[in-house]
C-alpha cells in the first residue's frame, strides 16, 4: 500500500505506544487514552483527509474497539489504526466526528452494533436497529434470543443523546431536541417514491425551502455482517450480490478480492480480463438506471422507459453467461463461476455500438433540456473539502472535483493496463453528478472495447482448497464500485470462519452528506439531489 | 352544415305540445343534464383510454392490451373498480370539507365543460359573455383542491394545494391573455359566435404572428391551469406522492382523477374552438369544390378531431420533459408568459386597428 | 437581448427532446406479451430458475450439497442398501427435498457436487399458492 514506511516511522515517533503488528495488511495499535491526539496529529499534520472505513470491532479479551482505514487523498498514502476499550460493560472511546465528517454516520454504526460510546459525538443516537433494541448484536457475547419479534410500533426518540467525559472520568448523557416543537417537519420516506427504497428524511420545512434533514437507515437491515461470522468464506460470497444490488459484481469482486489476497492466490489474466469487464458491464447497468430513476424522479417518465429497454440488453448480456440478472454468482474465490458464454464477445460488441447511438438520445431529451439544466444546475453544491471528510466516493465525489477512482488510486484487475479517463467535474452540483455517470458509461464502454478482443486464453478458475481457512490477519481491499468505493474488511483468526467481515457500504456517506448539501433548498430539489447522489439501500442497510 | 338546432327545437316544439312551457323547459334542463353527465363520462373514458395508450406509444411499451379488443375495455373495468372500493375517511380530518372538495372541483369541471360549442346547435351554455363564464366556472375548481389538501389534515396534501393554488391563481392570467387576444379580433365574447367568425378562416390564421403566439401561451398555460406535466407538481408523485389527493380513495379519489382529464379535455376544447375554428371545418376563401367538401363531414367529428389532435400535442409535451420547480414555475409565468402576452394583446390590438389581418 | 435569446433556446432544446420522443412513438415497441409468446420465449441456458437433478442416479448422496447450503435448503434422506451380489452396504438416496423458497441460488452446491448430478435449469414460472409447496422432490422420476 505505497510507500507507508515513511509515514509508519513517523507515527511511531509521535506516538511511542502505538503497537504496529504485521498480521494480514498490517495495522498500528494505540491506546485508547492517546488515541484522539494520534488521530489529530494524522488528520492535520500529516494531511489524511480521508476516512476510507471505520469499523466496529468486538476483539473479546482486548475489548471492543474500531479499525480505522485512512488515507491521504494528495499522496495517496495508507495507513490502519485500532484502537479498543479493555471495559466491555462501558466501553468508551474519543470520537473523531469533528475531523472527518464521515465518521459521523460510521460512529453511530459502531455505536448501535457494539455498544461504544464515542464520547464528544453529538448525536449518539442508534443508526440502524430500532430505539428500543437489547443489547448490542455484534458483540461476540451477544444473546440471540434477547430480542424476540417485536410487534410494538417503534417510538422514536425525537432527541440526540450525546455523551461527555467529566475530569474525574465518569460519563454524562446529554440531550438534544433533534426539531423544535413549531417546526413543520415531514417525513419522506420510508415508503416514498423518490427515496429509492426504505429510507426515511425527517425533513424540516419552512413553506418549501428545507432547514434540516435527518436521515433515518435500518428499515432494511439484514444483518449481513454478522451472518458472515457464521458462514464460511464461499458462503460469505452470495450476500455481497444482495447489497448493492446495481453493483453484483463489483461486490462480489471485492470480496473475492480480499479473500484471495489473504490466501495469496493469484488469479489468472483470463479471469482478470473477465472480472474487468463484469464490473464495467455492472457499472453500465447501474449508470443506465441511474438516470432513468433520476429523471423519473424529475417527472421525465419516459426517459425512465429509455433507460430500461437499454439497460435490458446490458442484462441480457450478463444473464447469458451468469445465470442471473440480478443475482449474478459470478465471481468465486480464485475465479468465476463459468466461463464466458461463446456468444459474449459477439454481443458486448453490438452493445457497444447500439449504446454509443443511444447516448446521443438520452443528450438530446434530457441532457439538453433547458427544465432539466435549470432543475440541475447550481443545486445541491458539495464541496471538494466536503465530498473528501464525508468520503462520498464515486460519481459524487468526482462530481466535486475529487479523483476518487479506486480503479486509479489503488488499480486492480485490469485497470492499471486499460487507457481511460477518470471524468472529474469542478462544480459539484447536481448536474455534475449527473454528467459524471453519463460520462462514465462511454468510459465504460471504452474499456470493454480494449478488452473485449484480447480476452487470453487460459482458466477461469484456479486451484482453490475444498476448505478455505485463511492465515491470521486482517485485509482491506476495495474497488470501484458503481456508486463508489466498496470495501471489504475482514479479519480472520485462522477458522474457516471469518471473524469479523465489514462492508464499506458506498451508499452511507452518501446519506450523510444530504443534511449539508441539502439545506435552504426547495423539496423538488431535495428530490433531485437524492437522485443524483444515487444511493441504493440494501448498501446503506447492510 | 347540418344543424342540431333543428332537432333540439323540434323536441321542444313535442314537449310544449304536451305540456306546459315551464314544466318542458325543466324537463329538457333534466334530460340536457343527464346527457352531459353522460357525455362527461364517455369522454372521460376516452381520454384516460387515450392517456395510457399514447403514454405508451412515447415509452416504447404497448400499454393496456388485455382486457377488450386493444384493451379498451380496460377503463371501464377501473372505473367499477373504483366506484366499489371503499372511501377511506381520515382521523382528526375536516369532515365535512374532506367530502364536499371532491364535488367543488367535479362542479367546476363539469360547469366549463357545458361551454363547449361541440357542433351546430350543440351549444348549452351560450350567452353573450360565455368566454367570461367559462373563466369563472373553471376557476372554482382551485377552491375545491385548496380545501381537499387543506381538508385531509396531512402535511403532503398541504403543500400540494399550496403549490396547486399559487400555480392555477397565476396562470388563469395568461389563458385570460391569450383568450383575450382573439376576443380583441372577434369583438365577441360569445362562443358560438366566435366559432362563426371563423368560417372563412380559422383564428389561428386569421390573426397569424399574434394569434400563433397567443395558442402557443394559451396551450403552456393551459396545460399548467390542468396541472398536468410538466407542471404536475401539485400532484407531483416523485416528491409528494399524490399530492392534494394523497389521502382520498375510492370514487372521491376518482373524481379528482376524472375532473383531471376532462380539464384537460375542456382546455383543448376551448384551443380547438377559439384558435382552430371549434367545429366549423377547414374552408379556403376562394375554393368553393373543396369548402363543400369538408362541410360535408358533420361539424362534431370536426370538433373532436381538433380537440383530441391538441390533447395529444399535450400528452406528447408531458411525456417528454422533467417537471419544473414550484419557483420555475412562478418564474415562468411571470417573468416570461404574462409579459409575452400583454405585449401580443397590444399587437393584436394593432393588427386590428390597422386591419392587417386576414 | 439574453432574455429573447433565453427563451429561443429554451424552446430549441424542449423541441430537440420532443423530437426524439416523436420518433420513439412511431418506433417498434418492446413489450413482450408474456404469456403469448411462451412457445417462443426461451431463457438461456445457463438462466438459474430452480434446481433440478436431471438424472437422479447419479447421486451418491453423499450430503456435500446440504452441507453446502447457507440457508439448509437440501434436505436429503439415505438409507443404507446392501447390495445383493457383492455384499457391501452402500448410502443410498431416498428423498431428495429442495426448498425453493429458501435458495439463494448461490451455486455451492452445484459447485460441491463431485458428480453433477444437480445443476439449475431454466424454468421460472414459479408462482404456487401455499409455501409448502415450494419444497420440492428433485429424485422423483
Amino acid at each position: 500500500m505505497g510507500n507507508n514506511i515513511d509515514i509508519k516511522e513517523k507515527l511511531a515517533a509521535f506516538e511511542p505506544s502505538a503497537e504496529w503488528s504485521d498480521a494480514g495488511d498490517g495495522m498500528f495499535r494505540i491506546p485508547a487514552a492517546s488515541f484522539r491526539k494520534t488521530a489529530e496529529y494524522l488528520r492535520y499534520n500529516e494531511g489524511f483527509d480521508f476516512l476510507r472505513s471505520l469499523t466496529g470491532m468486538d476483539w473479546g479479551e482486548d475489548g471492543l474497539g474500531c479499525v480505522y482505514h485512512l488515507e491521504n487523498t494528495s499522496t495517496g498514502e495508507n495507513i490502519v489504526l485500532s484502537t479498543a476499550d479493555k471495559d466491555r460493560e462501558n466501553p468508551a472511546l474519543p470520537s473523531v466526528y469533528d475531523l472527518w465528517k464521515g465518521a459521523n454516520f460510521n460512529e453511530r454504526e459502531a455505536y448501535d452494533f457494539f455498544g461504544i460510546k464515542f464520547i464528544g459525538h453529538p448525536d449518539l443516537r442508534r443508526l440502524f436497529l430500532r430505539d428500543d433494541w437489547k443489547g448490542y448484536p455484534m458483540r461476540k457475547d451477544y444473546d440471540m434470543s434477547s430480542n424476540p419479534l417485536n410487534m410494538e410500533n417503534e417510538v422514536s426518540d425525537d432527541d440526540a443523546p450525546s455523551y461527555e467525559m467529566t475530569d474525574d472520568g465518569s460519563y454524562i448523557l446529554k440531550r438534544h431536541p433533534l426539531f423544535e416543537e413549531e417546526e413543520y417537519v415531514i417525513n419522506i420516506g420510508p415508503q416514498h417514491p423518490a427515496t429509492h427504497g426504505v429510507l426515511r428524511f425527517k425533513v424540516s420545512l419552512e413553506g418549501e425551502t428545507i432547514k434540516k434533514i435527518d436521515a433515518h437507515c435500518g428499515y432494511i437491515h439484514r444483518g449481513i455482517e454478522k451472518l458472515c461470522e457464521t458462514s464460511t468464506y464461499p458462503q460469505t460470497l452470495g450476500f455481497t450480490d444482495r447489497l448493492d444490488y446495481l453493483g453484483a459484481m463489483q461486490n462480489r469482486h471485492a470480496l473475492c478480492m480480499c479473500i484471495e489476497k489473504a490466501l495469496g492466490i493469484e488469479v489468472s489474466e483470463r479471469i482478470q480480463y473477465i472480472r474487468t469487464i463484469m464490473d464495467e458491464l455492472q457499472r453500465i447497468d447501474s449508470h443506465l438506471l441511474f438516470i432513468s430513476c433520476l429523471c423519473q424522479d424529475m417527472g421525465a417518465l419516459t426517459v425512465f422507459f429509455f433507460g430500461f429497454r437499454d439497460r435490458e440488453k446490458v442484462l441480457d448480456i450478463l444473464e447469458q453467461t451468469t445465470g442471473g440478472r440480478l443475482i449474478q454468482t459470478y465471481n468465486t474465490i480464485g475465479g468465476v463461476q463459468a466461463d464466458i458464454h461463446p456468444d459474449f464477445v459477439r454481443k458486448v460488441k453490438d452493445f457497444i455500438g447500439y449504446m454509443r447511438s443511444k447516448m446521443n438520445e438520452y443528450d438530446e431529451i434530457f441532457t439538453g433540456n433547458v427544465i432539466a439544466r435549470q432543475r440541475l444546475v447550481g443545486t445541491g453544491v458539495l464541496s471538494r473539502e466536503d465530498a473528501i471528510s464525508f468520503g462520498t466516493t464515486g460519481g459524487t465525489g468526482r462530481a466535486s472535483g475529487w479523483a476518487c477512482d479506486v480503479r486509479k488510486r489503488h488499480p486492480y484487475a485490469m485497470y492499471g493496463k486499460v487507457d481511460f479517463k477518470e471524468i472529474t467535474f469542478e462544480e459539484g452540483d447536481c448536474f455534475a453528478r449527473y454528467m459524471v455517470r453519463v460520462k462514465e458509461i462511454e468510459q465504460s464502454l471504452n474499456i470493454i472495447e480494449q478488452l473485449i478482443d484480447n480476452i487470453p486464453e487460459g482458466e477461469y478458475q484456479m486451484k482453490v482448497k475444498p476448505l478455505i481457512k485463511l492465515p491470521v490477519g486482517s485485509w482491506y481491499s476495495a474497488v470501484e464500485g458503481s456508486r463508489g468505493e466498496f470495501g471489504v474488511f475482514i479479519e480472520s483468526r485462522g477458522d474457516k470462519f471469518p471473524y469479523r467481515v465489514k462492508f464499506r457500504s458506498t451508499g452511507l456517506p452518501l446519506v450523510a452528506c444530504v443534511d449539508t448539501i441539502a439545506k435552504d433548498v426547495k423539496i423538488a430539489d431535495l428530490i433531485a439531489i437524492g437522485g443524483t447522489l444515487d444511493y441504493v439501500i440494501p448498501d446503506i442497510d447492510r | 352544415m347540418f344543424d342540431f338546432g333543428i332537432i333540439t327545437n323540434w323536441i321542444h316544439t313535442q314537449f310544449t305540445s304536451v305540456m306546459s312551457e315551464p314544466l318542458a323547459i325543466f324537463l329538457e334542463c333534466v334530460i340536457i343534464g343527464v346527457c352531459l353527465l353522460l357525455l362527461y363520462v364517455v369522454v372521460a373514458i376516452i381520454m384516460i383510454y387515450m392517456e395510457r395508450k399514447v403514454c405508451a406509444a412515447f415509452q416504447c411499451r404497448l400499454g393496456p392490451d388485455r382486457v377488450g379488443p386493444w384493451g379498451s375495455v380496460q377503463v371501464i373495468c377501473d372505473v367499477f373498480k373504483m366506484l366499489t372500493k371503499e372511501i377511506i375517511t381520515i382521523r382528526h380530518s375536516d369532515k365535512f370539507l374532506y367530502n364536499l372538495a371532491p364535488y367543488i372541483v367535479i362542479i367546476a369541471s363539469v360547469t366549463a365543460f357545458a361551454c363547449i360549442p361541440i357542433s351546430r346547435g350543440l351549444e348549452i351554455l351560450d350567452f353573450n359573455v360565455g368566454v367570461l363564464f367559462f373563466m369563472a366556472a373553471s376557476s372554482i375548481g382551485i377552491v375545491g383542491i385548496l380545501l381537499a389538501g387543506w381538508s385531509s389534515n396531512s402535511k403532503f396534501s398541504l403543500i400540494g394545494a399550496m403549490r396547486s393554488g399559487a400555480q392555477m391563481i397565476s396562470y388563469e392570467l395568461s389563458v385570460g391573455l391569450s383568450i383575450l387576444t382573439i376576443v380583441v379580433l372577434t369583438d365577441t365574447m360569445q362562443f358560438s359566435e366566435i366559432v362563426m367568425r371563423q368560417a372563412d378562416g380559422w383564428f389561428i390564421f386569421k390573426g397569424h404572428i399574434p394569434a400563433v403566439i397567443a395558442f402557443i401561451i394559451y396551450l403552456i398555460a393551459g396545460n399548467a391551469e390542468v396541472n398536468r406535466g410538466p407542471f404536475d407538481l401539485p400532484e407531483a408523485e416523485s416528491e409528494l406522492t399524490a399530492g392534494y389527493h394523497t389521502e382520498y380513495s375510492g370514487m372521491h379519489f376518482g373524481l379528482f382523477y376524472v375532473a383531471e382529464f376532462v380539464n384537460l379535455f375542456v382546455i383543448s376544447s376551448i384551443a380547438a374552438t377559439i384558435f382552430l375554428g371549434g367545429w366549423m371545418p377547414l374552408h379556403l376563401p376562394g375554393l368553393d369544390g373543396f369548402n363543400a367538401v369538408m362541410d360535408a363531414i358533420p361539424g362534431f367529428i370536426w370538433f373532436f378531431a381538433k380537440v383530441f389532435f391538441i390533447i395529444w400535442l399535450l400528452m406528447w409535451i408531458k411525456w417528454t420533459f422533467p417537471r419544473l420547480r414550484i419557483d420555475q414555475i412562478l418564474t415562468l409565468e411571470w417573468k416570461y408568459l404574462v409579459p409575452i402576452g400583454l405585449l401580443n394583446l397590444l399587437l393584436m390590438v394593432i393588427v386590428v386597428v390597422f386591419k392587417l389581418h386576414f | 437581448m439574453g432574455y429573447i435569446k433565453g427563451i429561443f433556446h429554451g424552446l430549441g432544446s424542449l423541441l430537440t427532446g420532443m423530437k426524439v420522443t416523436f420518433k420513439e412513438f412511431f418506433t417498434k415497441k418492446i413489450t413482450e406479451k408474456y404469456p403469448e409468446n411462451r412457445a417462443e420465449l426461451k431463457m438461456h441456458d445457463r438462466f438459474c430458475g430452480e434446481l433440478t437433478m436431471p438424472d437422479p442416479d447419479k447421486c451418491i448422496a453423499c450430503g456435500l450439497c446440504q452441507m453446502a447450503c447457507p440457508n439448509g435448503s437440501i434436505n436429503i434422506a439415505t438409507e443404507m442398501v446392501t447390495d445383493p451380489e457383492t455384499g457391501k452396504s452402500k448410502k443410498h438416496l431416498v428423498t431428495y427435498e429442495y426448498d425453493l423458497g429458501s435458495c439463494m441460488f448461490c451455486h455451492l452446491c452445484v459447485n460441491a457436487c463431485p458428480h453433477d448430478a444437480i445443476r439449475f435449469g431454466t424454468n421460472f414460472e414459479h408462482a404456487v399458492f401455499t409455501r409448502s409447496k415450494l419444497v420440492k422432490t428433485l429424485n422423483k422420476r
